[in-house]
């Protein structure tokens, strides 16, 4: 049995095709709203700074998805929000590096052969290729560039990522238990009816009972 | 080790395959990667022994479905942003005044919105062309960055708490049932329920 995700594709084509009779042709005059286009297209398609900008976003929307899940009690919802804090931190700084070493390495490396260049600078170029645009050879690169960084990333995943981010983890944890130490000792020292935490929940537990009796 | 001649084959073969289709290799890194890193993230959370078993019920199928939700959403969100803007770009929908005028010029303006319209078809200057060309990557290349956010930070992170709180009421409802110690036993030995108890030290969840 083969799983393919081309129906999802298909319809997400077809979705496209009724959206745009809904949007209204604009002809693009202002020059600041050019610039920015121009801009996007030189900087967001290179891999590195998308996946910047993924993480910068996902620091700024997760986690506050995560605090307000409501299905799941306080605590679940603290642990959550503190391992994807740092699932963000960690994955986004390996990523961005990596994808900028693997994508440079690759485009100094797939150059035109000449006397100029070494075997290192042109070892990646197609060489056997009867035609080669500059339009494939941008493709090839990326290509090569995304396929290293994918090799470099199932060893780094292990090794990096996932230590980093039960280190940070843990970090947060501290600093969640902590916060709520704190909280709890002034609580009691300004409402000193009981000695401790664990004398409270006890006191309570027999209120419940003799309600429920 | 790969030999000098087998490499240049390798590398004119993914030329061949891959240089005229680039979303292709975007789509299958993308899909490996999050697998990739979803299985180095549950082995994180697994290997916490700071995180109470309880609170691992909740995590590990989180990160699993962060994996699923983000694959589908990817191809269902993020294609479709990066489809409007590249049908916008070629149909002249949405298009620059000097490519505009040019159109004109040329009595192709008629055309402009139409779904069967090719702009990148057109013979034009090669100043022309570039103009055109940066304008199409920009739109691609927001449209893509757009969905991407919206699959990966918005929708995503819902749907995937969505189903891990249901996994984690359920796990937690089965091994507390007092109605059935038998298949309790049963439960704890599965692996499943050994994954979430790898620390001793939690006393957090009451068997």
């Amino acid at each position: 049995m083969s799983f393919s995700l081309k129906p999802i594709g298909n319809i997400a084509d077809s979705a496209a095709n009724r959206i745009i009779k809904i949007i209204p042709s604009v002809t693009f005059s202002n020059k600041k709203v050019t610039g920015v286009l121009k801009w996007a297209g030189k900087h967001l398609s290179s891999p590195p700074s998308n996946r910047f900008i993924l993480g910068a976003s996902a620091l700024m929307s997760q986690p506050f998805i995560d605090l307000n899940n409501k299905r799941v009690d306080e605590k679940t919802r603290k642990v959550s929000a503190a391992r994807t804090i740092a699932k963000i931190v960690a994955g986004t700084t390996t990523g961005v590096i990596i994808r900028w070493l693997c994508f440079k390495a690759t485009k100094s490396m797939a150059m035109k052969p000449s006397k100029s260049t070494g075997f290192l600078r042109s070892l990646l170029y197609p060489k056997n290729t009867s035609k080669v645009t500059v339009k494939g050879l941008t493709h090839h690169k990326m290509f090569l560039g995304h396929l290293l960084s994918l090799g470099v990333m199932m060893f780094t995943n292990f090794a990096i990522d996932a230590p980093l981010t039960i280190s940070l983890t843990n970090k947060l944890l501290d600093k969640i238990d902590k916060k709520e130490k704190k909280i709890t000792n002034n609580y009691f020292k300004k409402y000193p009816y009981y000695s401790s935490i664990d004398e409270f929940v006890a006191k309570s537990k027999e209120v419940n009972n003799g309600i429920s009796k | 080790m790969v030999s000098p001649s087998n490499s240049i084959k390798i590398i004119d073969y993914i030329y061949k395959n891959y240089s005229a289709k680039p979303g292709k290799i975007l789509i299958h890194a993308g899909v490996i990667g999050w697998a990739l890193s979803s299985a180095a993230q549950i082995s994180a959370i697994i290997f916490n022994d700071k995180i109470p078993k309880e609170q691992k019920m909740f995590l590990v199928p989180q990160e699993f479905a962060d994996a699923c939700v983000n694959i589908l959403s990817f191809y269902a969100v993020t294609r479709t942003f990066t489809a409007i803007a590249t049908k916008l770009a070629k149909t002249g929908k949405w298009i620059l005044p000097s490519v505009k005028k040019y159109l004109t010029k040329h009595n192709l303006a008629n055309n402009l919105g139409n779904p069967n319209f090719d702009i990148s078809q057109v013979k034009m200057p090669y100043s022309l062309r570039k103009h055109y060309n940066w304008f199409n990557y920009g739109l691609d290349a927001t449209a893509t960055t757009i969905g991407s956010v919206l699959s990966c930070n918005i929708i995503t992170p819902f749907l995937r708490n969505f189903y891990a709180s249901h996994r984690q009421h359920d796990n937690i409802a089965k091994i507390n049932s007092p109605e059935c110690p038998q298949q309790k036993k049963k439960c704890l030995k599965s692996p499943v329920y050994s994954i979430y108890s790898y620390q001793p030290k939690s006393s957090n969840l009451k068997i």
